[in-house]
């Protein structure tokens, strides 16, 4: 198991760098810079800002002069908020995506995980109809009016909890709900179809006929194996989820870095982008390795090569 | 396993209840002015910043040479008093003597000297330093052409008086000096502290109030300074918040947790439900809205095909689908500045559109080539384009394609390459209609219609020298209608305006006619509940001065609006 | 234990397929429905493609009825430039549908073909492909979709390209799971030994037997094209107004959820209905698909 640990940190070195080496190209390719606004500037002033950013450089070596920097660990600087780093202002902001994410993350995996096994279980039932019906609503209606609607009906007529803003935990409650129901709803659809499939495997069939109760079984032999596709949705999962969601970020007013994802690009803040995209890399390397760890230990038979 | 679920709601609701179940009564927070700034300021470095984020907090923590009044002329501040002397191109600057830092050392004019030189040194990057171009030699010195920033026209004849040099006549020059980027600078600091100079724990400010706590992306808050020249605010907290979704501000307000909201708070829809409130109030902006042609690119460029598409728009419509009060106006001034004339623009006529069209050679729109309009995306952009393609093809029988993208595409591309038609808006950098009409000469970078037109050109730089104010009336007029009229290089549609909610509670707001948020006059009321008619007088001194804002009283920014808007976000920003 | 032998040929089905499982699906009552309002939905998407009229307005018609609640004459309101919402949201149907169905067809195909290759070799091809996928993941959704915008350029293409593009790396992973799991089963095992080609192998050990978490994936990308269409509108590589689709009917009427509900109700609607009907079709499908399924009257 240290074995394909190391193995992966070995591997992540290349994928981070084909990550930053393609970003920085789609970058450039794009159109629009990030000193391209409403009101034209005289040559003179575009002049002056890029050579103090090193846009005026051929990009073969704005590359160079970039890749140097971040093996050194910098990030570089935004070009949007002035006299900030890129190493500051993520370092201001994941943390918040990060316990934000966290909470997220466990309410879709307790209502994702269980509403699914309850639906697979009694499937054909009404509760299994329901379970379902409640997980397509999850998904189809996008983040924005669901956390719309959070907020008029827990904010501003239940008042049970604020209405936005990130001051304490209380705060956190309606963003990690709209921030969860689409996974939970993605975790219970994937559960149910997982269990039924597993259900229906002879050595579940022979637990039970051996007269193994039901809740045992469920729970020894079939949960078991029926995680063994939600871990692989849950890598990529926890890594989009802690890095943070625009959509909430956005709608409850938090310091997150979610928001990042879309305005450095919109704005067209190179190091910020690169910034992002290589934190979301390496989050991402860093939850399939631990899923991959855990399919092992889920599932002995499964040696998984790095 | 099967009772985990309803457990598991039953939780939820429990921690939803145990959390949070303290309805608050909607009072204020004594001697505190919470607001919503929308989105994080990109800097504090009044030297470089552009947008109007940062300049609304600005506002409230320096003072300049001069300072706007509410009728847009500049009032002393720093500068007790001014000469203008060789016919306007010198200008001298008597300084306050009791205006301090807030680290208590003496504001000098050194500061307004070491201030223009970083903004116009090159390696700033100072985007607003165009403005500067009229005093001597700071273009050369700006462009890395001049290294001697001793031969640039602005020196400190003593520690009190400031002389700026022009290379011109410069009418509207004192405008200029109110402008964020002439304010004064701690040379020691900004050295001392480099990037992080000016963060709460090192800015050193001379306005009515102190920058104390900055967390990005979520607060900014600033205290009373004692120290300032004018005597404490009233206030003792502003507290800027950074939401940027307006549903969610506005749920705030309503939640009794911001106390002043506006357009970029405020969502379309509610502005309806709204309308009628004793919070609500309206008034213009100055930014103006429109559609340029291309007349490099058929069929636009006839003239005649341009007036046509320009007659065939019923501007009275924007209001109607935008809802916010919007000014319909066919003119590039606006009301409010000089030159102004509701006629210099065309009047809505179908039929002579149509004529105009057929006079082209166009007959009922045969024979036109296909013609599109760009827009970037954004929902009140979508509505007016979709509403003008609407009225081409009922009025003109002509069928426009529309073409949206993203903001920095869309910018790109009208600088590259426009198409035949493009939808944009201009908002003032400083209240004279030389900011509006100088769009449109043939060197400015910003005319991406491409029209150059030597009599207009001519018309706008000697309204720019002309002393005599009626005289530069006449002539932007003329202007004017020799653009939006007879050459009509651009459809003009409406100009924005603000829309406010306010709570009874805050007194003294003073809604100065260029929609800088100056608090330093704000005080909140925190005893007894106001009735609603004691409120709408007393948020604005004198009732008369919110009638008179009607039109005359327009307001603006006072930096370069420069849309940084996110796209992505569907931010309504005042500045549209 | 059943013994190797009866493993392996228990998974063999016998007649045609596709007769079989239509006919195993019409005993699910659910799937049935899903299917009827699928069909509809489609029928509508269609009709609107041939300019069949079902409202007597057409999409882009305005009025000056401006956001009038629903009513006999507008079923379901007008929005802010008096157009009728039903027609709109009929005629928003064609782009929504199509995406949602042709994008989660591209990220089946891809996704299936990359995934399988990877969990089936295993070793230094899976590891090599899986960086892939990581790197794949890793690029900002918007930077690619703006780039496609550029290239491919804007309409239907466009965004059938660049969602396509952006979702087939979760298909690949979970097949590549499914089929990692599969290859240690007993019965696979004795087909393996039973010397079957890998190809037919694949088709009639794996695919079947991993299909089940496959489709709820699937069922998955249909909705998120649906709404992701409306970001991408959002950016500017959208349609062109006054073309619509669910997707930008939904972005576009959220805010007047207080004051103009039916704006926000009904493309959501049509979209949770499309959504439901896919995933209990899904369902069915993976059911009667699904040789061991002993299904219950």
């Amino acid at each position: 198991m240290l074995l394909l640990i190391l193995k992966r940190i070995v591997w992540a070195i290349p994928v981070l760098f084909i990550v930053a080496t393609i970003s920085f190209g789609l970058m450039r390719i794009v159109p629009g810079g990030p000193f391209d606004e409403e009101k034209s500037l005289p040559p003179e002033i575009i002049a002056n800002i890029k050579a103090k950013y090193h846009l005026d450089k051929p990009i073969p070596e704005q590359y160079i002069i970039y890749m140097s920097r971040l093996v050194k660990g910098d990030m570089g600087v935004s070009y949007k908020y002035v006299n900030r780093t890129v190493n500051d202002i993520l370092g201001d902001a994941f943390p918040v995506s990060l316990q934000l994410g966290l909470l997220g993350l466990a309410l879709a995996i307790v209502i994702g995980v269980p509403l699914g096994t309850i639906a697979a279980v009694n499937r054909g039932s009404k509760l299994d109809f329901l379970s379902m019906l409640v997980a397509t609503v999850g998904i189809s209606i996008p983040g924005f009016v669901t956390g719309a609607l959070l907020i008029l009906v827990f904010g501003l007529w239940l008042k049970l909890a604020p209405v936005a803003l990130w001051e304490s935990f209380r705060h956190m409650l309606l963003p990690a709900l709209t921030l969860s129901l689409s996974p939970a709803a993605y975790l219970a659809r994937l559960t149910r179809a997982s269990v039924l499939e597993v259900m229906e495997k002879d050595y579940v069939r022979t637990a039970r006929s051996k007269g193994l109760s039901s809740s045992k079984t469920i729970v020894k032999h079939v949960l078991r194996n029926a995680l063994v596709p939600v871990l692989t949705v849950l890598g990529p999962l926890t890594a989009i989820i802690i890095t943070g969601s625009f959509v909430v970020e956005y709608m409850y007013a938090i310091p997150g870095m979610g928001r990042f994802f879309i305005t450095a690009v919109s704005n067209r803040d190179y190091d910020l982008i690169m910034a992002t995209t290589l934190v979301f890399a390496v989050l991402l390397v860093i939850a399939n390795t631990i899923v991959d760890v855990l399919y092992t230990v889920l599932d002995p038979r499964m040696q998984v090569k790095g | 396993m099967k009772f985990l679920l309803p457990l598991l709601a039953v939780a939820l609701v429990l921690v939803l209840v145990g959390a949070g179940w303290n309805q608050k009564s909607i009072k204020p927070e004594p001697g505190c002015l919470r607001i919503n700034l929308g989105t994080e300021p990109p800097s504090l470095d009044w030297s470089v910043t552009v947008d109007n984020y940062s300049f609304d907090v600005i506002a409230n923590l320096m003072v300049g040479l001069t300072q706007y009044r509410n009728n847009l002329t500049c009032k002393p501040s720093v500068a007790s008093s001014w000469d203008v002397l060789d016919d306007g191109k010198r200008y001298v600057f008597h300084l306050r003597k009791d205006v301090l830092w807030s680290d208590g050392k003496p504001v000098t004019a050194h500061d307004f000297v070491y201030a223009w030189r970083r903004m116009l040194t090159p390696a700033t990057a100072a985007q607003n330093s165009f403005l500067f171009y009229d005093v001597i030699n700071a273009y050369e010195f700006n462009s890395g052409k001049l290294k001697d920033f001793q031969q640039v026209g602005i020196k400190a004849l003593d520690d009190y008086t400031l002389e700026v040099k022009l290379r011109r006549p410069v009418a509207y020059f004192i405008n200029i000096t109110a402008l964020s980027p002439a304010f004064p600078l701690r040379q020691d600091i900004v050295e001392g502290f480099a990037d992080s100079w000016s963060e709460p724990e090192h800015i050193v400010t001379n306005g009515p109030f102190l920058l104390t706590k900055w967390q990005h992306e979520y607060k900014i808050e600033l205290t009373a300074n004692q120290r300032f020249f004018e005597g404490e605010p009233k206030l003792k907290k502003i507290k800027y918040f950074m939401v940027p979704e307006p549903s969610t501000a506005l749920a705030l307000y309503e939640n009794g947790e911001l106390d002043f909201i506006d357009n970029r708070s405020f969502p379309t829809p509610d502005v309806e439900r709204y309308r009628t409130s004793p919070m609500y109030h309206n008034y213009p902006l100055l930014r103006n809205n429109y559609v340029g042609f291309n007349v490099t690119k058929k069929p636009f460029d006839n003239k005649l095909v341009r007036q046509a598409f320009s007659s065939a728009i019923d501007r009275d419509v924007f209001p109607k689908i935008l809802r916010r009060k919007e000014f319909p106006s066919s003119c590039w001034i606006p009301p409010s500045l000089m030159g102004y004339d509701a006629n210099s623009g065309p009047n809505f006529d179908a039929a002579r559109a149509q004529k105009l069209l057929a006079d082209a050679g166009f007959p009922d729109g045969k024979g036109l080539p296909p013609i599109t309009l760009l827009y970037p995306q954004r929902e009140d952009v979508r509505l007016v384009v979709e509403a003008m393609q609407d009225q081409l093809k009922r009025n003109l029988h002509v069928n426009v394609e529309l073409i949206n993208q993203e903001w920095k595409v869309f910018l790109a591309t009208c600088r590259n390459d426009a198409p035949q038609m493009y939808r944009s808006s201009w908002g003032a950098d400083f209240p004279d209609p030389e900011t509006f009409m100088s769009n449109f000469t043939s060197r400015n970078g910003n005319n991406h219609t491409r029209w150059k037109n030597k009599t207009y050109d001519d018309l706008v730089e000697r309204a720019g020298g002309e002393p005599n104010q009626a005289k530069r009336a006449a002539l932007y007029k003329e202007a004017d209608t020799l653009l939006c009229k007879e050459e009509s290089p651009l459809i003009c549609t409406y100009l924005a305006s603000q829309n406010i909610l306010v709570r009874p509670w805050v007194r003294g707001l003073e809604f100065n006619a260029m929609d800088l948020q100056f608090f330093k006059t704000v005080w909140i009321e925190d005893s007894s509940p106001l009735s609603f008619r004691g409120f709408s007088r007393g948020i604005c001194r004198g009732s008369s001065k919110f009638e008179s804002i009607k039109l005359n009283a327009v307001k603006s920014r006072q930096i370069p609006r420069i849309a940084r808007n996110d796209k992505g976000c569907r931010i309504s920003q005042r500045s549209y | 234990m059943s013994t190797i032998e009866q493993l392996s040929t228990k998974r063999i089905e016998s007649g045609n397929p596709i007769i079989t499982v239509w006919r195993r699906l019409k005993r699910i009552p659910t799937a049935v429905v899903a299917w009827v309002i699928i069909s509809v939905m489609v029928a509508m998407a269609i009709a609107s493609l041939l300019g069949v009229p079902l409202t007597p307005y057409s999409f882009d018609q305005t009025s000056t009825t401006l956001l009038a609640d629903p009513s006999w004459q507008h079923l379901m309101g007008t929005d802010e430039l008096g157009r009728d919402l039903f027609t709109r949201v009929i005629y928003g149907s064609r782009l929504s549908i199509s995406i949602g169905i042709t994008t989660a067809f591209v990220a089946l195909v891809i996704g299936t073909i990359y995934g399988a290759t990877a969990g089936y070799c295993e070793g230094k091809v899976d590891s090599l492909l899986m960086r892939g996928v990581d790197i794949a993941y890793s690029l900002p959704d918007l930077l690619v979709m703006i780039l496609v915008g550029v290239l491919v350029g804007r309409g239907t293409q466009g965004i059938l390209f660049a969602l396509a593009l952006v979702s087939w790396m979760g298909t690949a992973r979970l097949v590549r799971a499914q089929f990692m799991q599969l290859k240690h089963e007993e019965f696979i095992e004795a087909a393996r030994a039973c010397g079957q080609p890998v190809f037919p192998l694949i088709c009639k050990h794996f695919l079947p037997n991993a299909m089940g978490p496959i489709i709820v994936a699937l069922t998955f990308i249909v909705p998120s094209a649906i709404l992701s269409e409306s970001t991408l509108s959002f950016i500017g590589l959208g349609l062109s107004p006054p073309a619509c689709s669910w997707g930008t009917l939904a972005a576009d009427g959220w805010r007047s959820l207080r004051t103009h509900p039916h704006l926000i109700l009904f493309p959501s609607l049509f979209i949770f209905l499309t959504v439901l009907s896919f995933n209990f079709l899904g369902d069915g499908l993976r059911d009667a698909l699904d040789p061991r399924t002993r299904l219950k009257k």
